[in-house]
């Protein structure tokens, strides 16, 4: 299982890798992946690959990963080569619109990509005051309700758990539930 | 212990560290070598080892300290990243020759595709070039145990050794097996004789050069055979069409690529110890390969360390790129080329770029922070003095380009040492300078690699404003303690911190002041005010622009929220050209600035972004 986790610098994404990996070596798998440290952290365009499984090379080629989790649609939108055939993306979206473009819809038809836009944003704005910080959980909660990952919902909840910052524990846990509780329906 | 943990590469590294029993751990922090330091701290106080544990204020500090623990007979390792050993190559090249008593590894950390680096050079060129034996490690897993065997070879030859991880082994994430504390070191002893054994003069050196060169063979005929863990080839299944040399992350890359594509006729010889080069290995692998690629970051190290080329394909004549970072991707391609194959059509992705084109996507380049306080103080700089020429420095601060208010970056300490040289070139026209001239560094880097340059400028009267944005600690790295904050890595252990103020009037500056970065208006007529004083005095004035940084801030600070009247905003793009903070948005559409609630900290600084007023206090709105 491989996966490519983007979004801008800041925004948490190396919480879902530790999330994965947590899960993964409880499971007794080998996992490898590859994070982004230092200057390129700061509000910048940040990726994060991620395999589990026998894996010698922490990168994953384009056209080989699994799943897209995509905290920022931009950043989502410009990395969907990495996406194998019959991939699922999960894009935290503000501009539902662009999934519309002619191009977009036809790259996503020939990959077969299973693509699940999810408000995260908004949601936390709305459900949460605002608590952006939050997305990561959010994004693991959606990842959970896909069942894309292979993992159990109760597992991946259970790392988030066990992994979160005990006083901002209760937070991810709502984020995680939000994010389990607002996946569309396939599209 | 027999557990398995997930870590990062740094991580498995420092653990290898501990577990190796090295007593005496220094650094500076550089992507992507930050993470060790603080890693070995927090293992030794987890396994309760007596190991020092300390960030030096630059690398050459570092690896002299370490060096002097090996001269006791205790093992030691410096850390740094590929431009810090050039920091650190005075000492590097001597210690290189010294018969050491105790074990020593450098690690140097290189950073191929330049992530966060000035330069892509390669590390193991420059242990070629000192003859000092390299590991190179392929996976995090790998790296932990050449650790332990770096030591080991190290003692064994009493020479130092080079660790070179690459940023894709620094900064990956992998399941590594962890272990005890093996290894304890005779108790610390100088042994006095025989006389000048540690002393390298002109007279005695001869002899040491001759020693150096011996060991540098012995280590290869070793290499040669006895380190087949790290040196070994994975034949192909059927007669091979291809070979190929790899080593480091190349060499994983490439196994994942075989594998994926199902291809069992390419065999790969991995070298996990590049230099000095194991040539018997190599040359027998070339010798049943009619045609062999050459894998490696990012300098040609094997491939220009093989006698007979003529059949090898690599950087010398074209198949492998001379530049950027050998990605799967780009193996990939170099691999199908090798193997005169074409990579499928994708008539799919051309759409995927159509889309990206019309949606308007690209990178999205680093920024400093929302409410950083180098933003106004560069911000301030630029608006006090408009003609200035501004030499800035490596730290977050070199972001600042963004905001238009960087002019030069050459490395560590050169923002002082261009501004001297900025103002000897009016000076050679008996003149003074015709433009305010102004160096800006970090309070990390001023104790790096500031001070010796700012006594040059005092001593030779070079008029420019010094502005030291303090904010109290190491920040591109990720956060690291240094002189000037008298923390230190391991648990219930303090420094002392050095003054930064004391240390700028040691230097014999007699023009300082300490500023409220966020005070943006008051501070106009200081920073005028300081180049008049350096101009009139023909002398350095400082200004430490002193804020904390806002990733390190344990308490929220007063809350400052600020709004944009779109009546007012002319659509002028000044506060996102001058200013450039995440929190400041552009909305394209109608033209105008606006908070983007998701980034914004209200810090409130930007009211004194906005030329026009159009930028206002919340509270304040009539």
């Amino acid at each position: 299982m491989q996966f490519i986790i983007v979004g801008i610098g800041g925004q948490g994404i190396l919480f879902a890798s530790r999330v994965l990996g947590h899960v993964a070596l409880s499971k007794g798998l080998h996992v490898n992946g590859s994070e982004v440290h230092g200057m390129s952290q700061r509000g910048g365009s940040v990726i994060s690959h991620f395999k589990i499984g026998s894996y010698a090379s922490p990168l994953v080629r384009a056209k080989e990963a699994d799943i897209l989790l995509a905290f920022e649609q931009g950043e989502g939108l410009r990395n969907f080569h990495f996406l194998k055939k019959g991939g699922t993306a999960l894009v935290n979206t503000d501009r539902p619109e662009a999934f519309s473009d002619p191009d977009l819809v036809a790259f996503l038809r020939a990959r077969e990509v299973r693509l699940y836009p999810v408000e995260g944003t908004r949601l936390l704005r709305e459900k949460m005051g605002g608590r952006f910080l939050f997305l990561n959980a959010l994004i693991l909660g959606a990842l959970a309700a896909s069942g894309a990952s292979g993992f159990e919902a109760v597992d991946l909840k259970k790392a988030v758990a066990e992994l979160a910052p005990a006083r901002f524990r209760e937070e991810n846990l709502k984020a995680f539930e939000l994010g389990f509780e607002a996946l569309p329906e396939r599209s | 212990m027999n557990t398995r943990k997930v870590l990062l590469g740094n991580e498995a590294i420092a653990r290898g560290l501990i577990e190796s029993g090295c007593d005496v751990i220094t650094a500076y922090p550089g992507t992507p070598s930050s993470e060790i330091l603080p890693a070995a701290a927090a293992f030794a106080d987890e396994l309760g080892t007596k190991t020092v544990v300390e960030w030096g204020a630059n690398e050459k500090v570092a690896l002299e300290v370490a060096l002097g623990a090996t001269f006791a007979g205790k093992r030691a390792c410096a850390v740094m990243k590929q431009v810090g050993l050039n920091v650190a190559m005075d000492p590097f090249m001597s210690a290189a020759h010294f018969q050491l008593e105790g074990g020593m590894i450098v690690i140097v950390s290189d950073d191929p595709g330049c992530h966060a680096s000035q330069d892509d050079q390669d590390s193991r060129g420059l242990a070629l070039f000192a003859k000092v034996p390299c590991f190179d490690p392929a996976s995090a897993e790998e790296a932990k145990s050449m650790v332990a065997s770096a030591f080991e070879l190290s003692e064994k030859h009493k020479v130092m050794v080079m660790l070179r991880p690459a940023v894709r082994i620094d900064h990956c994430r992998q399941d590594v097996q962890l272990g005890e504390v093996r290894h304890a070191s005779a108790p610390a002893d100088f042994k006095t004789r025989p006389a000048g054994h540690k002393v390298v003069m002109p007279a005695r050196i001869m002899p040491f050069l001759e020693a150096h060169n011996a060991r540098f063979e012995a280590i290869r005929q070793e290499f040669e055979t006895g380190f087949g863990q790290y040196n070994f080839e994975i034949p192909a299944k059927r007669p091979a069409t291809l070979g190929v040399i790899a080593g480091g992350v190349s060499f994983s890359i490439v196994k994942d690529l075989l594998e994926a594509l199902g291809r069992d006729d390419v065999a790969i010889l991995k070298i996990g110890t590049p230099v000095p080069l194991p040539e018997k290995l190599a040359e027998d692998f070339l010798a049943r390969h009619e045609r062999v690629l050459v894998l490696e970051e990012t300098f040609p190290v094997i491939e220009n360390q093989l006698l007979d080329r003529t059949r090898v394909m690599g950087r010398w004549n074209g198949w492998v790129p001379k530049q950027g970072e050998l990605v799967p991707e780009v193996v990939e391609s170099v691999l199908l080329k090798a193997l005169g194959e074409e990579p499928p059509s994708d008539p799919a992705l051309e759409r995927l770029a159509a889309a990206r084109e019309r949606l308007g996507l690209s990178v999205k380049k680093p920024v400093l922070c929302a409410g950083c306080g180098h933003r106004p103080s560069y911000f301030a700089i630029r608006k006090a003095l408009p003609d200035s020429i501004i030499a800035s420095d490596i730290g977050c601060y070199s972001l600042s380009i963004q905001q238009q208010a960087v002019d030069t970056i050459v490395c560590m300490g050169a923002s002082i040492t261009v501004a001297s040289g900025l103002a000897c070139a009016w000076r050679s026209e008996g003149a003074a300078p015709r433009r305010p001239i102004f160096a800006t560094l970090g309070d990390s880097t001023f104790f790096h690699n500031g001070m010796t340059g700012l006594a040059t400028a005092v001593y030779n009267r070079h008029p420019f404003v010094l502005a030291i944005m303090d904010n109290r600690i190491t920040a591109m790295t990720g956060g690291q303690d240094h002189p000037g904050t008298g923390d230190k890595p391991r648990q219930n252990e303090t420094g002392v911190a050095v003054g930064l103020e004391e240390a700028v009037r040691g230097c014999g500056v007699s023009y300082l002041k300490v500023l409220e970065p966020y005070e943006v208006e008051a501070n106009l007529e200081t920073i005028r005010e300081a180049w008049a004083y350096a101009k009139e005095h023909q002398e350095p004035a400082v200004l430490v622009f002193r804020h904390p940084c806002v990733t390190m801030l344990k308490a929220r600070p007063e809350k400052r929220p600020v709004t944009v009247v779109a009546e007012k905003c002319i659509g002028c793009r000044f506060c996102q050209d001058r200013f450039g903070c995440p929190g400041l948005a552009w909305d394209g559409e109608n033209r105008k600035a606006r908070i983007d609630e998701r980034f914004c900290v209200d810090c409130g600084v930007c009211v004194s972004a906005c030329p026009h007023g159009a930028i206002v206090r919340i509270g304040e709105v009539l």
